[in-house]
């Protein structure tokens, strides 16, 4: 059963494989450091660097893992040291994280946060070797009508728990679908909204959208906090770096728990380290916070969130490998990064690309401790990075991304390309909305449509086998279900009269 | 600035994408799509979609959110101007080359981010360079070398 495993580490122990984990682990920790620059930030910039390597893929795919659990680790220096999350995933460690370096124990902090992460995560990458097969076996069983319930059924779920207006996430998955179906259609060959533009006839660009949507929005969001100078832009002193045996066992219980909460929650699709953190620390605030010292300062409320988030990133991995569905924004990009290489993922992979499936899972126990190792001693360089000011910083990703976009076809068009979608990413986000479902709808728009296509082209156009086998039927029910209940249930209790304010 | 308490933006949002749903719908309906043994055509999904995207749109116009803060006047100028920039560096790109034209640009930006002139020109030429060296001879990706400079010589 385990076959995969053991090929996996034949894959990514070899030298190139190793080195790669532990570049992506680097760039991952100093670009997630970087201001305002988070894991999908981190990976849409650094990703058609890597494809210029022209490694394989099982290669390009543990660089790109390695930079993405790299850049949780990195998030929270800025979180921790500034009271500013480098994303959302990394807002819960600011409650305990930041009064913790306050009281002089930013190096304790780090430490800490690097330990809690590193066995949260742990705990999901074992959990992900055990599921991840069991899931594929149920998944071949798929068929085209069980796939489009899925995706219906991911949407939905990420709508819900994705952000804090559903119908923003909707739209913004409705745009990001829309937008895959530019190109040449598959089933027909007929141009769809490419308005005779050659460029457009394969599509939009993958690394032209991420680009675009993330990088270039990035920038001229970074205008906004310019010349915002506050006091709390002074980093404070580290103090001792390690953190002690026993201050890690005071934290033991939060940081075992919220690591299988957090692994639980990075599987269900849309719900990713934002939701895992606020989970797991307002669970580990209700069991342990007996003498009100969380939000002041505690470890435990430091180590919970810090677990949690990490655990999520690694169970986001299951639904990405064994369904083809990604768990979060970030998982999002890396399908996307797998479809480049012709490879689409799902319950077929573990059988058919073994050295894929496998080396992405050994690669995950190497570069987490890899990142345990890096991370502990070398806390005060990476918080150095915090310092690099903005006027280095913007530069940089312009000619990151201006450049990564060029090497694709030495082609001007695809770099106005970018430059529009990053004006609507950015309009996108001003207005509200999270990017992470509009990738996602981008990612799984093809598929989706495919799918329906598929299904009802084997029952000759009839509509009903979408939901008659079980599967499906539970899927879409399921879908239904929570789409529903969080508009229905506060309407059954409100009719309990209730004068609580509500807190956004 | 009277009405500074209605929710605007929002429902300027789902006004522009209704029009948008209107626009995918009719594209869809207007494809000309040759004969196909496949029940469903491309039509049918976009048209699907933008069913959707009108009716989430809707919502959005009966219960528009509260507005974000959108940048003042000043703020507003600022970012034309780095819009402005990032698309000269696309239009000079491939003309002036890479280097003078990052060397401009990364000055440019840099100064915007309120650094003081010699830093942001000694950012420009460093990183300019840096980053040409790194991609050419690190990553091998052939960077323009302009086609102004090619005319000349």
């Amino acid at each position: 059963m385990f076959d995969f495993l053991i090929q996996g580490f034949g894959v990514a122990l070899t030298p190139l494989n190793l080195g790669l984990a532990f570049l992506g682990a680097l760039l991952g920790t100093l670009f997630g450091a970087l201001p305002g620059i988070g894991p999908i930030n981190g990976i849409a910039i650094l990703m058609p660097l890597a494809y210029t390597l022209g490694l394989p893929a099982e290669s390009a795919l543990i660089l790109l893992a390695g930079i993405y659990t790299g850049s949780e680790y990195g998030g929270r220096m800025s979180s921790i040291l500034l009271n500013v999350p480098g994303d959302a995933g990394a807002v819960m460690t600011t409650l305990d994280g930041h009064p913790l370096a306050k009281k002089g124990l930013a190096g304790p902090a780090l430490g800490l946060s690097a330990v809690s992460s590193f066995i949260g995560a742990t705990i999901a990458i074992i959990g992900l070797t055990l599921f991840a097969p069991l899931l594929a076996e149920v998944a071949v069983m798929f068929g085209p009508a069980e796939f489009f319930a899925l995706m219906v059924f991911a949407f939905s779920s990420m709508s819900v728990m994705m952000g804090k207006d559903p119908v923003k996430t909707a739209i913004g998955a409705v745009l990001g679908v829309l937008l895959a179906t530019v190109g040449v259609d598959s089933g027909t060959g007929v141009m769809r909204y490419t308005f005779g533009m050659p460029e457009l006839y394969d599509g939009i660009d993958f690394v032209v959208m991420i680009i675009g949507l993330f990088a270039i929005s990035e920038i001229l969001l970074m205008l906004e906090h310019a010349n915002r100078k506050n006091a709390d832009d002074e980093i404070p002193p580290l103090g001792r770096v390690f953190v002690s045996l026993k201050e890690v066992l005071y934290c033991k219980g939060a940081i075992w728990r919220s690591g299988v909460l957090g692994f639980i929650i990075g599987i269900l699709p849309g719900t990713g380290a934002s939701v895992a953190g606020a989970v797991s620390y307002t669970t580990e605030k209700r069991l342990s916070d007996k003498d009100g010292t969380f939000g002041k300062g505690d470890m435990r409320g430091l180590a919970a969130p810090e677990a949690a988030n990490n655990a999520s990133a690694a169970g986001s991995f299951v639904p990405m490998l064994t369904l083809g569905i990604p768990g979060s924004g970030t998982t999002a990009v890396l399908l996307g990064a797998l479809m480049l290489y012709n490879i689409t993922p799902g319950p077929m992979m573990f059988t058919e690309r073994p050295e894929v499936a496998g080396g992405l899972i050994a690669s995950l126990y190497i570069g987490n401790i890899v990142l345990l190792a890096l991370n502990l001693p070398l806390a005060g360089v990476f918080a150095r990075v915090l310092t690099i000011p903005r006027w280095v910083l913007v530069p940089a990703i312009a000619i990151l991304a201006f450049v990564g976009v060029y090497q694709l076809h030495s082609d001007l068009t695809a770099i106005y390309l970018m430059l529009i979608i990053g004006v609507f990413g950015y309009l996108l986000r001003k207005l509200g909305f999270s990017l992470a479902p509009v990738i996602l709808g981008y990612v799984l728009g093809g598929l989706m449509e495919q799918n329906l296509r598929r299904a009802l082209s084997i029952s000759g156009g009839d509509i009903d086998i979408l939901w008659q086998s079980g599967i499906s039927l539970g899927l879409w029910i399921a879908a239904a279900a929570l789409l529903v209940l969080p508009w229905l249930v506060p309407k059954l209790l409100s009719k309990k009269p209730r004068e609580e304010p509500q807190q956004d | 600035m009277s009405n500074i308490q209605k929710p605007v933006a929002d429902r300027l949002l789902g006004i522009v994408l209704i029009g948008l749903a209107a626009f995918v719908a009719v594209q869809a309906i207007q494809l000309d799509v040759p004969f196909s043994y496949e029940p469903v055509g491309p039509k049918a999904f976009p048209l699907g979609l933008s069913i959707l995207l009108a009716g989430l749109s809707l919502v959005l116009i009966f219960k528009p959110g509260a507005d974000g803060h959108w940048p003042n006047r000043a703020l507003s100028i600022r970012l034309l101007v780095v819009l402005g920039l990032l698309l000269v560096y696309a239009l000079l790109f491939t003309r002036l080359g890479f280097v003078p034209t990052s060397v401009l640009v990364v000055a440019a930006l840099a100064r915007l981010f309120d650094a003081t002139w010699t830093k942001a020109l000694i950012t420009g030429v460093l990183m300019s360079a840096c980053s040409y060296v790194l991609f050419t001879e690190g990553l091998g990706i052939g960077l323009p070398t302009g086609t102004w400079l090619a005319a000349i010589t």
